[in-house]
């Protein structure tokens, strides 16, 4: 047991230490910040207060009512918040409002303090507004879909407020029909509330299910690539003379699987960190609050979190064998491809599942694939925080995914044992079986 | 009677269609230096790869200590380089001998203490925090050789220790090697080398097609070979005395080393007459010398006679 410790401590600490590791810990995180808020910053076009000239060249003074709804418009939704627009109606006629809308787009979409009397953007109302609903705006912030929307949404409540208003409707009662819908969605797992929004679920779902894949695929390779530069570097048979080839595939498989969890832990608790702090951070980058809350933060029920990674590592070292097999049979990275394919259609079948099992949790398929140790780590967690599965099924799954780790870890030691020192010649099937059998 | 460190009975290994060792028996008693000779391909690799448990005997079987443990079980008390070096080129090479040290089954302070005694006394100290892939061919096999040794194992197994290695770093390993045999502990180790083997052997045993040609103490295998044995060093006039050493009334056989030789007298010829016969003919010497017969002669008239029988064997 101490020299598998000395194995797995080997391996841990090689591969931590590498640039390759010490980059992609650190980026990733980055990225995810650039991620999160690149968009948002891209999309919102500011939470900071535009200023909109209006300019009115209806006859029935629509200006008023519409430039109204918008002063009424906040950012956010705390009672102090700040107003969303500044608003200024310029009355125009059907003659002269190609002229009065020019002039006021020569002093539109200036960035920042260079035209401190400039425009955001104009929007011009005309009589036609009221009857097809047809007006324009014209801004520096087009581009925004959010802001477009916002606004599309703004001037249409109040446009559907003067049609109402006309046909004699009251005001109050108005403002209470317009009143919009608000819906929140919450998981129900055995009867009971989990707590969990059913965009949250999702997410996680989708989010485990990535995460497995991305380790399997990049530390399982590892796993073999480490064997072949062993055999290629001729350490092997220094290790082979003290440790069996047990004691080596273990140490290996844990040790390359800690350093992956290591770079998981990482990158979880940052997306954690950033999530829980995203508040300030959209602050930091110069957002409001708003902006921010439209990113949901995923949260997970400690239930959930023990079936992941219960399964995460047992599916890890099952892959993780497998591919240390390979790599004791093969001398060459290229060489391993042919065989690693099969190993890499499990995984990729396994992961693609996934979205099949978020459509139709409870579905014979991902009952199926529950009892398939290959697939079973892609497709219990996610069946785990989508539906509620049966205890008895959680416990005959798990078995057989040990079992099939028994099995897999002692058929990849004997191909260990016999590859390890084979340099050299490729072994055939055939010869691969003599090897497992003797 | 001594312990065996290793015992070797009748042991074959077959690789597909060519028979490696066979069946070879040999016993390296505990205590001293042993040397397993025999030219390239003979089965010395395979052979300690045996001992090793790193290939399983297909015949035959191999006890280490008089114990039923494999040699595995047993690594502690074993120290191996094999003849294929081999180190982890991106770690460090002090946090490597550590790793060496503890897949021996030290603990981890203990190992690194050791570590740095070795670095030490192979002058490589310098270098305990540079990568491996940053030293010199000679230092990596420095490392390998303090790698093996690190966990003072009673029987140390070298597989050509001395390959590849300049004048000065051969002396340090060779210092090394006389101090383990001289603790007490057993050194077994593979040349093709002979004046190596003969200069620090005790025991030496010459192998060729796998199987046993010589086998015993370096005196024990001179007396054995028998004959006597005339070393010559010639000044001038060489030419002069390729008469004499043709004449196989007088002379055996010749190794030519061009400025020297090596003769084996005729049986029943005398060395003074071809002393005599020499100085008659104007042969100018620096040196005349009866001598026992080296074991490269021993070497070269055993793998040859045992090469040509072979092939007579096929022959016939």
């Amino acid at each position: 047991m101490k020299k598998v410790i000395a194995v797995v401590r080997r391996e841990f600490v090689e591969r931590v230490r590498t640039k390759a590791f010490v980059i992609s810990t650190v980026l990733l995180p980055v990225f995810m910040v650039a991620i999160m808020f690149v968009p948002i910053l891209l999309m919102s076009g500011g939470d900071r207060t535009s200023r909109v000239a209006v300019v009115d060249a209806s006859s029935t003074g629509l200006g008023q009512p519409v430039s109204h709804a918008l002063e009424s418009e906040k950012i956010g939704s705390k009672p102090n918040a700040k107003a969303r627009y500044t608003v200024q109606v310029f009355p125009a006629t059907s003659e002269d409002v190609t002229k009065v809308r020019d002039g006021l787009i020569a002093k539109t979409g200036f960035s920042g303090d260079k035209h401190k009397d400039g425009w955001n953007g104009v929007l011009v109302l005309t009589d036609e507004t009221l009857t097809t609903g047809k007006l324009s705006y014209y801004g520096g912030n087009v581009g925004s879909p959010e802001s477009m929307t916002k606004l599309q949404r703004t001037v249409s409540n109040a446009l559907a407020g003067v049609r109402l208003g006309k046909s004699g409707v009251d005001a109050a009662l108005v403002k209470r029909a317009m009143a919009p819908a608000d819906m929140d969605t919450t998981k129900v797992s055995e009867g009971k509330l989990t707590g969990q929004s059913g965009q949250e679920s999702f997410l996680i779902a989708y989010i485990m299910g990535f995460i497995l894949y991305i380790a399997i695929l990049i530390y399982g390779q590892q796993t073999m690539t480490s064997v072949i530069e062993e055999k290629t570097s001729r350490i092997m048979e220094v290790l082979t003379s003290s440790l069996t080839p047990f004691e080596m595939l273990l140490g290996k498989v844990l040790g390359v699987g800690l350093a992956g969890l290591t770079q998981m832990a990482i990158w979880g608790g940052s997306i954690f960190v950033l999530s829980s702090q995203r508040v300030p951070l959209a602050g930091m980058f110069g957002m409001g609050a708003d902006a921010a809350q439209s990113f949901p933060i995923p949260s997970m029920p400690p239930g959930l979190l023990v079936v992941f990674l219960l399964y995460f590592a047992l599916g890890f070292m099952l892959y993780g064998a497998l591919y240390a097999a390979i790599g004791a049979m093969c001398n060459t990275i290229q060489e391993t491809q042919q065989y690693a394919i099969f190993v890499t259609v499990f995984i990729i079948v396994g992961f693609f599942a996934v979205f099949a099992l978020i459509k139709d949790p409870t579905g014979p398929l991902g009952i199926t694939m529950s009892y398939i140790p290959f697939f079973a780590p892609f497709t219990m967690p996610v069946r785990w925080s989508l539906t509620s599965v049966p205890p008895l099924e959680l416990v005959v799954s798990l078995a057989l995914m040990v079992a099939a780790l028994l099995a897999c870890v002692w058929l990849a030691a004997r191909i260990y044992r016999t590859g390890i020192l084979m340099y050299g010649k490729k072994p055939s099937w055939r010869e691969l079986w003599r090897w497992i059998r003797a | 009677m001594t312990a065996a460190s290793v015992r070797i009975e009748s042991v074959t290994k077959r690789f597909s269609g060519h028979t490696a060792v066979n069946h070879l028996s040999m016993e390296i008693a505990a205590g001293g230096i042993f040397g397993l000779l025999g030219p390239n391909g003979a089965g010395k690799s395979t052979t300690i790869r045996l001992i090793m448990g790193i290939l399983e005997p297909d015949e035959g079987r191999i006890v280490l200590f008089d114990s039923p443990h494999k040699s595995r079980a047993l690594s502690q008390r074993i120290g191996y380089l094999p003849e294929e070096r081999g180190l982890y080129k991106k770690m460090k090479v002090l946090d490597h001998l550590i790793f060496l040290g503890e897949t021996k089954g030290i603990g981890r302070a203990d190992a690194r203490r050791r570590a740095q005694a070795w670095l030490e006394r192979l002058g490589v100290s310098d270098w305990a925090l540079k990568k491996v892939e940053d030293l010199s061919k000679g230092m990596q096999q420095k490392v390998q050789f303090a790698g093996a040794l690190l966990h003072e194992p009673e029987l140390v197994i070298l597989d050509e220790p001395f390959s590849g290695l300049d004048p000065v770093n051969a002396q340090v390993m060779k210092d090394i090697v006389v101090a383990i045999a001289a603790e007490g502990r057993t050194v077994l180790f593979s040349t093709h080398v002979m004046e190596q083997a003969e200069r620090m052997c005790d025991h030496i045993a010459i192998i060729a097609r796998g199987e046993m040609v010589v086998n015993g103490t370096v005196a024990q295998v001179k007396e054995d070979f028998g004959g006597r044995h005339v070393a010559l060093g010639f000044t001038h006039d060489k030419a002069l005395a390729a008469n004499i050493l043709a004449d196989r009334a007088l002379v055996a056989h010749v190794d030519d080393y061009g400025a020297s030789a090596e003769l084996q007298m005729a049986d029943g010829a005398d060395p003074e007459r071809l002393l005599a016969a020499l100085v008659r003919e104007g042969v100018g010497l620096r040196r005349f010398e009866v001598v026992e017969p080296s074991l490269h002669a021993i070497f070269i008239a055993k793998v040859g006679a045992d090469a040509a029988s072979a092939h007579a064997g096929v022959a016939a």
